[in-house]
């Protein structure tokens, strides 16, 4: 029972050890600091006008609502380039040979890497909340002030794991960019950051439901600006991670096996 | 005697002469796009070019009809001009920068062929590319989103796309130069294509802008093509949006001319301080 506790403990310092790093990575990337803070603003922007022409069309707090759906597209913006991109870019810095034949599991080293990715964008929100505050005179309140860390803590743990299945998947596909270039908008729409789900086509609904970015959304916005705490969509962000880094695990074990028996893990 | 027949371009052509710089512009121009525009392959173009742009415009037609009521039509006509950014901002920025990136860029200066057929050749595919793009997003508009065109004033609205294009194409050769001196030359291209959906008249009426965001949209490319677009699908003939397209035009030539002189000034300097290969 100690000897699980010792590595359980030495995998959670391994997971916080690449997550330090990659976020230092990251704050010195133009990429992600376009896409985790100047992009979310100017979408935010134009939110804020639209919103406006509009007289308030998502009700009383209305700025609040564009603010956190900027913000979170701005996250899965990070989420889909980062985490998509993670194994992809290994490959081209050359280091992914040596992470593979190291002691270490790599599955554990891409999760603190795809968290990072996460977490790194929340800025965007960040970044949204402040530019609602400071040049559209946005009021900012908490419903459920105590419950918004759970939430953002249960978005981070879900994107994160996301962002390590979009890095498994898309390494099968030679060029992982366009694939993150295809799969930002859709994930905007379907998963409702903007537009809520009601108003866009039924069929969207199911698809919506396994996708984590909506959870993510209907987590913070429910601690925000709801009417009931958001406990379904804090439990369901949770209970996605741990299937989505089920299907993860098994695809990388797949792809790092199939690379290994044709010698082509550093091949891009 | 052998009948076989020598391919014009391989006709020597006197350097300098009005035929070697033509080759320059055109064969010059063609090659370059594809070498060095690196989504020019189907696997990249077919997501980047067109399911990006898919999604782009029916994102922004449900955003905008749910936060002002407005018809969806007026966004995503916006929407399916400025997507001809995609190439003209990120095609032009990687058809100059990519030579320093790719090697090839001292083979380039130290040839002789003349600089504004060299550089004036990369312009023609990206138009074309962007001007495709666009048509694309207005075929969509029209299949899954209703818009209706006007037949008469199809020919009107293709000007004002060709002067758009054109005019997103000149920003980004001034991307492009700028991108030989930066580390990372994508960064100001992504920010131009993210600011165009913000202040011409895209997404948001100008008339709803802050006056200085008004004032800067006047001097971007797509604010006045767009406005002559619009007018255009509204039945407006050439008298009413000549004026516009010239202006486009105008702003085009201007960041051209930019792009032009920023590019000769970078190619001296680099000689001068020796950094013409330095990443």
């Amino acid at each position: 029972m100690s000897g699980l506790l010792a590595a359980a403990r030495s995998n959670a310092r391994h997971v916080a050890r690449v997550w330090q790093f990659t976020m230092k990575i990251f704050m010195i990337s133009d990429f992600f600091i376009l896409t985790a803070v100047v992009q979310p603003i100017i979408f935010a922007s134009i939110a804020y006008f639209l919103f406006e022409i509009g007289g308030d069309a998502a009700g009383e707090q209305t700025l609040l609502y564009a603010a956190l759906g900027t913000g979170m597209m701005g996250v899965w913006s990070t989420t889909l380039f980062g985490g998509g991109g993670a194994i992809a870019w290994q490959r081209w810095e050359g280091t992914l040979e040596l992470l593979v034949s190291a002691p270490r599991r790599y599955d554990l080293t891409l999760l603190g890497q795809t968290l990072a990715t996460a977490t790194f964008g929340f800025w965007s929100m960040i970044a949204t909340l402040a530019w609602g505050v400071l040049l559209f005179g946005m009021p900012l309140n908490a419903n459920y002030p105590l419950l918004l860390p759970v939430a953002l803590l249960a978005a981070i743990i879900g994107l994160g794991v996301m962002g390590m299945l979009l890095g498994t998947t898309f390494v099968l596909y030679r060029h992982a960019n366009a694939l993150s270039n295809l799969l930002e908008y859709p994930v905007w729409i379907a998963t409702g950051m903007v537009v809520p789900l009601a108003l866009l086509p039924v069929w969207l609904g199911p698809v919506s439901w396994v996708l984590v970015p909506t959870w993510g959304m209907a987590a913070i916005r429910g601690a925000a600006i709801g009417t009931e705490p958001p406990w379904l969509a804090i439990a369901m962000n949770l209970v996605l991670a741990v299937a989505y880094y089920l299907i993860a695990r098994r695809v990388l074990v797949h792809v790092i096996d199939k690379a290994r028996r044709d010698a082509t893990l550093s091949l891009a | 005697m052998s009948s076989t027949a020598i391919p014009a371009s391989s006709v020597p052509a006197r350097p300098g002469s009005l035929r070697a710089n033509w080759r320059v512009f055109w064969h010059g121009g063609r090659i370059s796009y594809a070498a060095l525009f690196n989504w020019a392959r189907p696997s990249i173009y077919i997501p980047t070019l067109l399911g990006a742009p898919t999604f782009q415009i029916l994102f922004f037609a449900a955003l905008g009809n749910y936060a002002t009521g407005m018809d969806p039509s007026f966004f995503a006509i916006g929407n399916a001009v400025q997507v001809c950014a995609m190439s003209g901002i990120y095609g032009m920025t990687m058809a100059v920068a990519n030579e320093r990136w790719f090697g090839t860029l001292p083979a380039i200066l130290a040839s002789p062929a003349n600089r504004a057929a060299l550089f004036g050749g990369r312009f023609i595919p990206f138009i074309a590319n962007g001007l495709l793009v666009s048509a694309y997003g207005f075929a969509l508009c029209w299949i899954v989103l209703g818009v209706r065109f006007d037949l008469a004033t199809l020919g009107i609205m293709a000007l004002a796309m060709v002067a758009t294009a054109f005019s997103c194409s000149a920003i980004g050769a001034v991307q492009g130069g700028l991108s030989l001196r930066l580390r990372d030359g994508l960064f100001g291209a992504n920010l131009l294509v993210f600011l165009f959906l913000l202040l011409c008249g895209v997404n948001i009426p100008l008339s709803y802008l802050p006056g200085w965001m008004q004032a800067v949209s006047q001097v971007l490319p797509f604010t006045h093509g767009l406005e002559a677009v619009r007018q255009a699908i509204d039945g407006a003939g050439l008298a009413e949006v000549g004026g516009l397209i010239a202006i486009e035009a105008f702003i085009g030539l201007c960041y051209a001319v930019a792009a032009f002189f920023l590019f000769r000034w970078l190619e001296r300097s680099a000689y001068r301080n020796a950094t013409l290969d330095v990443r």
